[in-house]
């Protein structure tokens, strides 16, 4: 994986040493709070309901295993034992101290990690495919992309004070796991017919208040112009996005009042007045990027794995395997991905212990790298199909390994109103409840893939727009009630979903969606998803069996 | 109709663990707050908590009522605030127990907190 060169590493020491400087001002009086407060979130530091919370970056979702422990021990030492893993791949510490802060900064360098750029309108750490470097289809390593963008994002002069936050995705895959049309740009690669690669380019998706899938501006963008087309869009979203409302700030904003075909036409006019030699990477850099990646020591196996096969007769590796393994671009080597969904526990979370057994598991079975998804899952993307059992033992031993991926239990659930101070109502207890109303792993394999994401307000971090099922927490007449919303789909068959129907009681929440699954299980046909047979029939079954007593319009 | 009572609260500074004011000082046990029953003494409490800037962040005041007889937070954001995660009854003030925890945690409904207006500038 990528590492820090000099230059890398002095800049993070100096932006340390600043904010430990910042701290002690803030500390000694010399600093308000309203002077304080943009500074201490640009280091990714929050205040949130009970305490600070630090948000650290996981560039694209990548983490070795020496990066995995480093993050375990500030869950440890300046922690309560235990970090979430985010919907953009990052971590956050939920009980970190103002004081402790510089140290578990300075800590975090040792591991090459930092929480730069977390937090403020600034370009945000880029999403990409957990997958990278493993998945057959890819056309080419996303990470390389990110990590081109990465460099070019951090500390960017021009694009510091945006009129808001800015999330970016690459994926390089047919099959989307960066929900790329739902950031401000979406990052498609992909070859052309004459072999070359290209981006399409997506603008304005995003969720919150008002969500909005994005609109495809360029079909084929040439890789090598990534950096001056980024700057274009940059630049036209710098100039007119609205700084007057906080609502309205965001860059899906600006794209809708525009017009896609408008937005495209000013950012290309912008591409093309712009020198953009001076501005696209230079090939040697790019290939010295490219050859940080890549170098896994991958051996020559056979496609077929005997000790693999015949673990199969333990049901619940069987079980494991079908739903968390899938298929490597190496022959004999498999992706196995990590579930942070055990049944009733809080999705996303890990605890330290749990942290460094992974570390272990990656370094003994997987070549040392773990990724992190948008799901709030982790992947080993290089694992030996041989050494699957014995990974899956590991992981069984330290309460890792619920075989639920992508399955009705395998939910996003924001930290909601149990930590986040501008949450409406809790999501991780809805996320509980219904795990515990799927817990039999039989039915929830009988009920095929299906995607439920859960919000705590209506900023989204939950992802609940594009939930096959959503749900939102909202605050009516001071209780927690929650919003229904269907069809949703943050993959590359992406959409928004539609209201089911009024707000449901928090009790309610876990029997309505048993109601809706039983519904979909006897309607489909053969081989649908859920969203497959919610395309089909509308949202008419759906909302006869949630809503049965309601008077047809 | 009597007055609406409230309890001025605020984030320590360094620690960033939720405090409430007491008679004395502040405190992290919700049970230690001073409940106002007049608006004048709780603003005034609150402007003296602004100028606080030293050792609190964020002082706002919120809405209590008694239930039977016990001062609880109207608004479930902020009876969460006092206890800590409800996830995790072990972790935050409500891990200390006592008849006040348990009033807050038995409490249901009520608007959210006069204090909220505004949050998502205040992060």
């Amino acid at each position: 994986m990528f590492h820090y060169d000099a230059i890398d590493a002095a800049m993070v020491a100096d932006r340390n040493a600043e904010f430990r400087d910042q701290v002690q001002r803030r500390l000694s009086g010399e600093l308000s709070e309203e002077q304080f407060k943009p500074l201490r979130l640009m280091n990714g530091l929050y205040l949130q309901l009970h305490s600070y919370m630090l948000r650290v970056a996981i560039p694209y979702g990548a983490l070795s295993s020496a990066k995995m422990r480093a993050l375990a021990h500030v869950a440890r030492r300046w922690d309560k034992g235990y970090g979430h893993f985010t919907t953009r791949q990052n971590i956050q510490f939920h009980w970190i101290k103002l004081s402790d802060t510089p140290d578990v900064l300075d800590y975090l360098t040792t591991a090459e990690l930092h929480a730069i750029q977390t937090s403020g309108n600034c370009i945000r750490n880029t999403t990409s495919d957990p997958f990278a470097g493993a998945a057959a289809e890819e056309v080419d390593d996303p990470r390389v992309w990110s990590e081109v963008i990465r460099q070019w994002s951090t500390f960017h002069p021009e694009f510091t004070y945006l009129p808001r936050k800015f999330k970016i995705a690459v994926t390089a895959s047919p099959q989307d796991r960066t929900a790329a049309r739902a950031h401000d740009i979406g990052l498609v690669l992909r070859r052309n017919r004459e072999g070359r690669l290209g981006f399409e380019v997506i603008v304005g998706g995003g969720m919150g208040r008002t969500p909005y899938i994005g609109a495809t501006i360029r079909e084929h963008l040439p890789a090598e112009h990534l950096l001056s087309y980024l700057t274009a869009i940059l630049r036209v979203y710098n100039r007119f996005g609205r700084r007057d409302n906080l609502y309205k700030a965001r860059i899906k904003i600006l794209v809708a009042s525009l017009g896609a075909a408008e937005f495209a036409r000013q950012a290309d006019a912008e591409w093309e007045a712009m020198d953009r030699p001076k501005v696209d990477l230079p090939d040697l850099e790019l290939a010295r990027i490219r050859a940080s990646f890549g170098l896994v020591p991958f051996r020559t196996l056979p496609p077929r794995s005997e000790r693999f096969e015949a673990a199969r007769s333990d049901p619940a590796f069987a079980r494991f395997a079908r739903n968390n393994i899938v298929a490597h671009k190496v022959s004999g080597y498999g992706i196995v991905q990590v579930s942070l969904k055990g049944i009733g526990e809080v999705p996303g979370d890990c605890s330290a212990d749990q942290m460094d057994a992974l570390a272990d598991l990656a370094e003994q079975y997987g070549h040392g790298e773990i990724r992190v998804t948008h799901e709030q899952n982790l992947v080993l993307p290089h694992v030996p199909l041989d050494d699957a059992p014995a990974l899956h033992a590991g992981l069984v031993a330290v309460g890792l390994a619920t075989p639920n991926i992508n399955l009705v239990s395998d939910m996003i659930a924001c930290p909601g109103l149990d930590y986040c101070a501008l949450a409406n109502a809790r999501a991780i207890p809805i996320a509980q409840a219904i795990g515990q109303t799927f817990a039999d792993p039989a039915r929830a394999e009988a009920i095929g893939e299906l995607k439920i994401k859960i919000s705590g307000c209506i900023n989204a971090c939950g992802h609940h727009h594009v939930g096959h099922i959503g749900i939102l927490g909202v605050d009516k007449k001071g209780e927690e009630f929650y919003q229904l919303t269907l069809g949703g789909s943050g993959a590359e068959d992406a959409a928004i979903g539609h209201v089911l129907g009024p707000a449901l009681g928090a009790d309610k929440v876990a029997d309505a969606i048993d109601t809706l699954v039983e519904a979909y299980m006897a309607i489909r046909q053969p081989g649908e998803r859920f969203l497959d047979t919610y395309r089909r029939t509308g949202v008419g079954p759906f909302k006869a069996a949630v809503y049965p007593d309601a008077h047809q319009a | 109709m009597s007055e609406q009572l409230k309890v001025l609260t605020a984030n320590d500074l360094a620690g960033g663990q939720v405090v409430f004011r007491t008679e004395t000082g502040w405190s992290d046990r919700y049970a230690d707050a001073l409940i106002y029953d007049d608006a004048l003494s709780a603003d005034a409490a609150l402007e003296s908590a602004r100028a606080a800037t030293l050792t609190l962040a964020d002082p706002y005041l919120i809405d209590v009522a008694a239930v039977e007889g016990l001062p609880v937070p109207t608004s479930y954001r902020e009876r969460i605030r006092a206890l800590g995660p409800t996830i995790h009854p072990d972790m935050g003030p409500q891990a200390e127990g006592g008849v006040l925890v348990h009033a807050l945690q038995q409490a249901r409904g009520a608007a959210r907190s006069s204090g909220r207006l505004g949050l998502i500038r205040r992060k």
